[in-house]
């Protein structure tokens, strides 16, 4: 069973403690989702998740390895895979090309057909079969942000955290995401969501995290998260405002 | 014949003239043909292993001619000062192989020249022609000389791992400087300006098919450098369609993103550097024993620039448009070197085409930043890719998908 523990993470950039003692556990094939204010943290805790940046204190621990010291190539292998809140496919690489990376990366061999008939199963999946030799940056943001979900099945990892997955997304693309989070966390993968999206983190979700400025102020179901007053006052606000779709703009922390 | 193939069929076409060349061309001027030709070649090496270098993985490096050079005095400073004697002289610092001599030589500076100041020289005087000392073979210079590039490679690799964009040309053009200073600064052993002289390619002349060539015949400099350009694009072509092209390539587009899919960006980051700068080394090595001197003008930054114009002006993202753009520019330059007179004014050509060179790189930076060669090759590779496209979408739409993507991209493209 995937288990990621997180204990005590700290980060500081200067003098903006960005986490302050973070802990929590996924056990299984859990979907969550990861809200909380502009600047509240939540793309550091996913940096330093994902060993692009080195927590100051705390660990992290993925099926029994700790990973909070690792480059973030051996965290991919290790077993944890994101994708990024401002879409960073690569541009100039074709489709085809763009899921072949995690793949080789894997280790698995170029030569013989079964990489390339398993991406075009994934670009089949994402209704992006017939793009497969354009270059990266002849599609649209929507697409671009279809591939990044693709390479992420490619890379097969246990657990997936997910930046904004539905930023700036048609509804019929949404639709495809949709389907794309149930089916990956149907085969018993673990899924963090960051969005600002209340509605489909609500669908989609069972249990929420909320970051505020650094502190985890909520680790809960959606309902109680929901009636939480730190909450209310700190990220949800009173009922009226809920169903705003705010773009969050901390990626480049 | 697909015209997937007429890129295959043209670069046949290529080889195939180059090969006949030196045999079929009649026209004046031969040896100096053949040395444009043999120049041309050894930019083409520099121009190509470049590119891999900023086109493919996006390491903007001002030290490629650093490392050509480094592998041309490697060879260099090999073949002045170690010599074999079947006899010590007991003056030179030496260490006995197998029955025979390492000599090597006490650096001298400039005036080694008189080549009575020397300690092998006075051994030398002293044996009166009794003992034959034997050179270095010029084969182990240009393997030595080629590793020590890789080294370097490696070294500048590790210390450029976290420096990206304007901090990484710098730091390289740095190095670059670094390196031609102290050449320029170690009279004592490297003669500074003056340079220092290397055997020639064969030293003793070669027998190629019964044809006996000497030292200063061009045909075996040319294929020698001809095949080593073959051999580099060879190695390059086997890199380009391996995992290693894959990898430095999203390490270009974005270093970040690659890591977190399970790139090891560092180690690819180190390798391109040392792929590429044992090619520029080895590069070096045969162009040095080639034009028998280096010197510290060679690594001058205006050396660099070429190379980068080179590479620019066909096409930095692919290494054949690069080696092919390398040679026709070798060619263009020497060609512009003819002056001529407008209405009673003298036009020196000798100056004026660099300029004309530098207009035709800002123009191409400005109307063609693939390059003026690449988009035709991609004419020919991928021109069928649109066509496709869309018959795999009427395939698609024919089966019935409601395709999301397709029809949100419309209003989402970016």
């Amino acid at each position: 069973m995937i288990e990621l523990s997180v204990s005590r993470l700290n980060k500081r950039f200067g003098g903006n403690h960005v986490l302050k003692d973070v802990s929590f556990e996924i056990n299984g094939a859990e979907m969550i989702g990861l809200i909380g204010p502009n600047g509240a943290g939540k793309t550091t805790l996913t940096n330093v998740l994902d060993g692009a940046v080195k927590p100051n204190s705390g660990t992290v621990y993925l099926n029994g390895t700790r990973i909070d010291q690792l480059p973030s190539f051996e965290v991919a292998k290790a077993g944890l895979g994101r994708t990024f809140q401002v879409t960073r496919s690569f541009r100039r690489m074709t489709v085809l090309e763009n899921l072949y990376v995690p793949a080789l990366a894997q280790g698995r061999s170029h030569k013989g057909k079964e990489v390339r008939e398993e991406a075009l199963e994934v670009l089949d999946f994402l209704t992006m079969a017939h793009l497969r030799n354009e270059y990266a940056r002849a599609l649209s943001g929507g697409q671009q942000k279809l591939l990044e979900l693709g390479r992420l099945l490619m890379l097969d990892p246990d657990v997936i955290i997910l930046d904004e997955p539905f930023a700036g997304v048609h509804p019929k693309l949404m639709e495809v995401i949709y389907e794309y989070i149930r089916r990956v966390n149907g085969r018993g993968k673990a899924m963090i969501i960051i969005s600002h999206q209340m509605d489909s983190i609500f669908a989609l979700c069972k249990r929420l995290l909320v970051l505020n400025y650094g502190d985890l102020i909520a680790d809960d179901t959606p309902d109680n998260v929901k009636n939480d007053p730190v909450v209310i006052e700190a990220y949800l606000g009173t009922t009226e405002d809920r169903s705003g779709t705010g773009q969050d703009d901390d990626e480049t922390r | 014949m697909k015209r997937q193939n007429v890129p295959q069929l043209l670069g046949a076409l290529i080889v195939a003239f180059f090969v006949a060349f030196p045999f079929v061309y009649t026209g004046g001027n031969y040896d100096y043909i053949m040395h444009i030709c043999i120049i041309g070649f050894f930019y083409a090496i520099l121009a190509s292993s470049w590119s891999m270098l900023a086109g493919y993985a996006g390491q903007f490096s001002f030290g490629h001619m650093a490392f050509m050079g480094l592998g041309a005095y490697t060879t260099a400073l090999f073949c002045h000062y170690f010599f074999i004697s079947p006899e010590p002289t007991g003056i030179c610092t030496e260490f006995a192989i197998g029955g025979q001599y390492l000599i090597v030589k006490n650096p001298i500076g400039v005036t080694s020249t008189t080549l009575t100041q020397d300690c092998l020289a006075q051994a030398m005087e002293k044996w009166n022609g009794t003992v034959e000392v034997t050179r270095m073979p010029v084969w182990l210079g240009i393997i030595l000389g080629t590793i020590v590039g890789g080294i370097f490679g490696l070294l500048i690799g590790l210390l450029v791992l976290r420096l990206r964009a304007a901090y990484l040309a710098l730091f390289t053009l740095g190095f670059s400087e670094i390196l031609r200073a102290t050449i320029s600064a170690e009279i004592q052993i490297t003669r500074g300006q003056a340079g220092l002289e290397l055997p020639s390619l064969f030293e003793n002349g070669i027998t190629i098919a019964g044809h006996f060539f000497s030292k200063t015949d061009k045909i075996p400099p040319y294929f020698v450098m001809f095949f080593l350009l073959l051999g580099c694009l060879a190695v390059l072509y086997w890199l380009s369609q391996s995992r290693f092209g894959l990898f430095v390539r999203a390490l270009r587009e974005d270093q970040d993103a690659a890591a977190a899919l399970g790139v090891n960006t560092t180690r690819y980051k180190v390798l391109v550097f040392v792929v590429t700068s044992s090619m520029a080394a080895l590069a070096g090595t045969v162009y040095g024993h080639y034009v028998t001197i280096i010197t510290p003008n060679n690594l001058m930054i205006l050396q660099m620039s070429l190379v980068v114009a080179m590479a620019v002006i066909a096409g930095v993202e692919n290494f054949i448009a690069a080696a092919i753009g390398a040679i026709l520019i070798e060619f263009m330059l020497e060609m512009l070197r003819t002056s001529f007179s407008i209405g009673g004014v003298t036009v020196d050509m000798t100056l004026w085409r660099l300029v004309f060179f530098g207009v035709l790189l800002m123009l191409t930076l400005r109307f063609a930043r693939n390059g003026l060669l690449v988009p035709v090759i991609d004419f020919f590779t991928r021109g069928h890719v649109a066509a496709e496209t869309v018959a795999l979408r009427a395939a698609q739409s024919g089966r019935g998908s409601d395709d999301p993507a397709e029809a949100a991209s419309q209003e989402t493209r970016t």
